[in-house]
């Protein structure tokens, strides 16, 4: 009983990290609250139903692809919607929210209301300990590892990963120090939409596909975001181990909906007690 | 165009549904009167530097409470109006000294929480709310003895409510109050150096937005007949931001004309129901990159220029 919450908190906390650096990653950069988060996690979806799924395409390239392409759509809107509007926090967010508007009715339009599902590439379970663990959850947890690594890797050693870095704590000196902000917007742009989009492929089998599929990641990763503090990276792999693993406990014991009020009243009384969340740094 | 035009655009507007005679256009029209108030009172907390994303949980508030208040206990609707907007006033009081030392995306944040929170007790206790199901069996609006029955009787009532919030909302503009507000938000320090106090003036304003959406929401209940949680979530507040974004925000005609224009978009758009959200998103993009101010700075730039 305890392995398999555990085993399901864990397995589902690697999303949500995956969503929720993405979404810190352009709030710490850009200052910008992407509410179209989710709908980018759908995209990843949207093109692995089409290159795996229809196509037949193998699983990886097409979830590759949908990290790909979701990326080059983020780097176009940054450029040409997102950037006019650094430095103006309501507007970005309001841009955001049409941007997701428009990416939710496009595949409404093209693919209609109803959910798609799709062959499971992977099939069985295996066990651990008393845990019974699906293989395709397993295979999309081990994906998440490597991406998380990856990512760490890149900010870390990577000088584009150490601009970004440098351009999250504190803008004004890193352009001083002759770092050039717009290369920078665009990059973190474009990797937040890779992360969201390989989150949206790789989830895209386990769950169904449709146009309003991506309001629940993105509002996860909007509580791990807070609960970790926005704009700390640390803070959003934290936060979402926190709430993957407090949220199994409360599923397996209230039921899904009091899961989801509790995470949202941890997030409340974190918030105010600590207004820039557990990681976060202090308020501008 | 002079502001007198633009009231008298808006008078002819306010009559045209007679003209037309149509239940159909009555009801588009009501609606709009009922998001008129609701849009003002998030233009108030737009003036105070923040987004509220907490108006439509006060607007579930009032719906709500009305609904139960006149089933339930069978008190008279005029009573269980007044009460339920006295409720979300209330509820704002008590958290909006919380919420409100909390500024920019973490105010965002913490309203967006409070409003999900809302909604999921609106869904989850259905022995008391009806759930997903949605409430039924409001009793119809009576004021004494007159009882309002026909669409054309919650117009009217709209239409009133939202006249007296409008010009409420212009007399804090144009007040004291209104030059404080614009003060906090500008500079902030310097505001408090001079002796206003800042977070009791929050307060005042995120309480006056919630007795707004409150009262709107009741009108919205008793309209209706019936309450089903998703009139009160996430959309809602989409919604509201939109139509200041369109109307423009730094003028309280902003959300008046804002409303009116956005509100009737989904009808007009009926036959082509999937395109709705994308001209919706699409006129959004249009306003923040090319009319970042709204409708209401078009209007004031072609005063200036004439």
């Amino acid at each position: 009983m305890i392995e398999q919450i555990f085993v399901n908190g864990l397995l589902a906390s690697l999303i949500y990290v995956i969503m929720a650096l993405g979404f810190t990653l352009i709030f710490g950069i850009m200052r910008i609250v992407n509410f179209a988060h989710g709908e980018f996690y759908m995209m990843g979806a949207v093109v692995v139903l089409f290159l795996f799924g229809n196509l037949g395409w193998p699983f990886f390239i097409a979830a590759a692809a949908g990290g790909i392409i979701t990326a080059a759509l983020g780097v176009i809107l940054e450029r040409v919607l997102f950037r006019p509007l650094v430095g103006d926090e309501l507007s970005g967010m309001i841009m955001s929210l049409a941007v997701g508007i428009i990416l939710q009715s496009l595949v409404l339009i093209s693919f209609g209301p109803a959910e798609q599902s799709m062959a499971r590439p992977f099939s069985g379970t295996w066990s651990f300990f008393s845990a019974v663990v699906p293989w395709d959850r397993t295979v999309v947890a081990l994906c998440a590892v490597v991406i998380l690594a990856v990512f760490y890797l890149f900010l870390k050693y990577s000088r584009t990963g150490l601009a970004m870095q440098a351009v999250a704590q504190d803008p004004q000196t890193s352009s001083l120090m002759g770092i050039e902000s717009g290369a920078i917007y665009l990059a973190a742009f474009g990797i937040a939409c890779l992360l969201a989009g390989l989150a949206g492929g790789l989830m895209a089998p386990v769950y169904t596909v449709g146009p309003y599929m991506g309001e629940l990641p993105m509002l996860k990763a909007f509580v791990v975001v807070i609960l970790g503090g926005l704009g700390s990276i640390p803070g959003a792999v934290m936060g979402g181990l926190l709430i993957g693993l407090s949220e199994s406990v409360l599923t397996t014991f209230l039921g899904s909906t009091a899961a989801l009020i509790a995470s949202f009243v941890i997030v409340l009384l974190v918030v105010i007690t600590r207004p820039t969340g557990l990681m976060g740094r202090s308020a501008r | 165009m002079k502001p007198v035009h633009i009231y008298l655009v808006i008078a002819v507007l306010a009559l045209l549904p007679w003209t037309l005679d149509s239940q159909y256009v009555f009801h588009i029209a009501t609606m709009i009167a009922i998001m008129i108030p609701m849009a003002l009172g998030m233009n108030l907390m737009l003036k105070i530097g923040q987004l509220s994303m907490a108006q439509p949980a006060f607007m579930g508030i009032g719906a709500y409470g009305s609904a139960l208040l006149a089933i339930r206990l069978g008190l008279p609707p005029m009573l269980a109006l007044c009460l339920s907007g006295i409720l979300a006033a209330v509820i704002a009081t008590i958290v909006g000294p919380v919420f409100l030392r909390i500024k920019g995306v973490y105010f965002v944040l913490l309203t967006y929480a409070f409003g999900q929170i809302i909604n999921l007790v609106f869904q989850e206790w259905t022995s008391l709310f009806g759930g997903n199901n949605g409430l039924y069996g409001i009793p119809k609006f009576s004021i004494f003895d007159l009882r309002l029955t026909a669409v054309q009787h919650y117009y009217i009532f709209g239409l009133v409510f939202a006249a007296i919030a409008y010009a409420a909302m212009r007399a804090i503009e144009r007040s004291d109050i209104g030059a404080i507000y614009q003060s906090l938000n500008e500079n902030e320090m310097l505001s408090r150096s001079i002796g206003s106090n800042a977070l009791a003036w929050r307060i005042a304003a995120f309480t006056i937005s919630a007795f707004t959406a409150g009262i709107s929401g009741g009108i919205y209940a008793f309209y209706i007949g019936f309450l089903s949680p998703d009139a009160f979530g996430f959309r809602l507040s989409v919604d509201l931001i939109v139509i200041n974004a369109i109307g423009g925000a730094h003028s309280v005609l902003g959300p008046l004309l804002g409303a009116i224009l956005v509100v009737p978009l989904p009808e007009v758009l009926r036959d082509a129901r999937q395109y709705q959200l994308l001209i919706y998103g699409l006129c959004l993009m249009v306003f923040l990159i090319f009319i970042r101010k709204g409708l209401v700075s078009l209007i004031q730039r072609q005063r200036k220029s004439a």
